[in-house]
């Protein structure tokens, strides 16, 4: 895969609900075992949105922040690209909607693409090869989700794991921006190790006509069939075999070592995945920068929160490797250098646009 | 070999490996559940080079069904 050249990223905001969840007062779970949870996944508290806050408008925040630390004139942003998997709703496309509440102007290319924790290096790699290659100076990488709103409460194999967040990217053509390296793999034959089984065509479970009941799935846990399934044995598995190669590979590929690059940024999945992962790849545990504690799995912003929880790291210039992997299944690795000052601190709200 | 899978085994799930045997029904543990199952998978892979998946996980039985999995998955008799 070729590199990406010219692509500069410009800042990055992350906005997270108000509302924290934690671990210890699981009620689904006995006291010992919300202990065995938090250590194995270093999971102690999450972000919850309020009902009617969705996934667009945390983004909405994040990307106010962007756009007002750049000082960018809205007229000037050709692009905003969505990636999430709770969009507000099937049709039609949520970052056109975000178009309009954000005041971009209608010459603005808009779209959502259906990715969820492998969402930064392809988004990164979809948005900034189209500027690119249409030449489009300024855009705007949205990622977040609400997975609070599609795991039933009582399902202690998804609830107690996920958070909610919304975050911007703002990315801008620059002659002078330093190249980004990418390893980009999918493999649908794992399509059930986590899938909200309907609500689409493929399901034949119309959502008209119906009562919504909940059934117990092979693990005897309840959910409605609109709830996320998370088939953790599967996800573990691919996540220790299947995602160290891809960074391995994009190190490689940026003509690095892990001594010469700053911090690996991963997708939060869980402490015991991220641990393995980084041992794999060579990268000290020190290097692989963590939010597991205190926000959990927030999907598809999981690494733009990573960076935003440590923007003081980032003060200076930094070499970076990313690394999404999950839902699809999808992942993908990104590596590229960071301009000091880009990266911008979690920010709360609970702001419904 | 073997005996050093039930050891790890026993770590991973945190019992005494003095308790199991090859004919351990492990599921029916009182100790088992799915953060027990992710635990084995990682020793496994860390320990013998194996990654069992879900389904190996749920298709075997005792500890020497899993063993015979990882002997064939590893290329081991």
């Amino acid at each position: 895969m070729n590199h990406l050249a010219g692509i500069a990223i410009r800042a990055v905001a992350t906005a997270v609900p108000t509302a924290i969840s934690r671990t210890r007062d699981y009620e689904y779970l006995s006291a010992n075992d919300r202990q065995r949870l938090q250590a194995a996944t270093g999971i102690a508290a999450r972000r919850i949105s309020p009902a009617e806050q969705c996934a667009s408008d945390l983004c909405a925040v994040a990307a106010e922040r962007v756009i007002d630390h750049l000082g960018w004139e809205r007229d000037s942003i050709g692009a905003v690209v969505l990636i999430t998997q709770t969009a507000d709703q099937p049709i039609p496309a949520t970052a056109i909607v975000l178009q309009h509440k954000l005041g971009l102007p209608k010459n603005c290319v808009a779209f959502d693409v259906n990715l969820g924790c492998s969402s930064y290096p392809f988004g990164l790699a979809i948005l900034g090869a189209m500027m690119s290659s249409l030449g489009i100076g300024r855009a705007l990488l949205l990622m977040g989700d609400v997975s609070s709103r599609v795991c039933a409460v009582h399902d202690k194999s998804a609830w107690p794991l996920f958070g909610d967040a919304g975050s911007a990217t703002a990315l801008e053509l620059s002659a002078d921006a330093s190249p980004m390296h990418f390893d980009l793999m999918s493999d649908g034959s794992g399509k059930n190790a986590i899938i909200v089984p309907s609500g689409g065509l493929a399901s034949r479970r119309p959502l008209t006509g119906e009562r919504i009941v909940e059934e117990a799935g092979a693990d005897g846990i309840s959910r409605r069939s609109d709830n996320l399934v998370l088939r953790g044995t599967d996800v573990f598995s691919f996540a220790i075999t299947k995602v160290p190669p891809s960074v391995d590979r994009v190190v490689k590929a940026a003509g690095k070592t892990p001594a010469e690059v700053d911090f690996l940024i991963l997708h939060q999945a869980n402490k015991m995945i991220n641990d393995t992962i980084a041992k794999k790849t060579g990268f000290p545990v020190g290097k692989a920068l963590s939010t597991l504690a205190d926000y959990g799995n927030t999907s598809s912003a999981s690494i733009p929160l990573t960076f935003c929880a440590h923007a003081e790291l980032f003060a200076q210039d930094r070499h970076v490797v990313v690394c999404g992997f999950g839902v699809g299944l999808s992942w993908g690795s990104t590596a590229f250098s960071l301009r000091g000052g880009a990266i911008l601190p979690v920010v709360e709200s609970d702001r419904v646009y | 070999m073997l005996k050093e899978f039930i050891e790890k085994f026993a770590f991973a799930i945190e019992c005494d490996a003095a308790t199991l045997d090859v004919d351990t029904e492990f599921k029916a543990l009182e100790q088992w559940d799915s953060l027990n199952a992710l635990s084995v998978i990682a020793t496994t892979d860390a320990d013998f080079g194996v990654a069992l998946s879900g389904n190996d996980i749920e298709s075997a039985r005792t500890i020497g069904d899993l063993w015979k999995l990882v002997c064939a998955k590893s290329g081991k008799s």
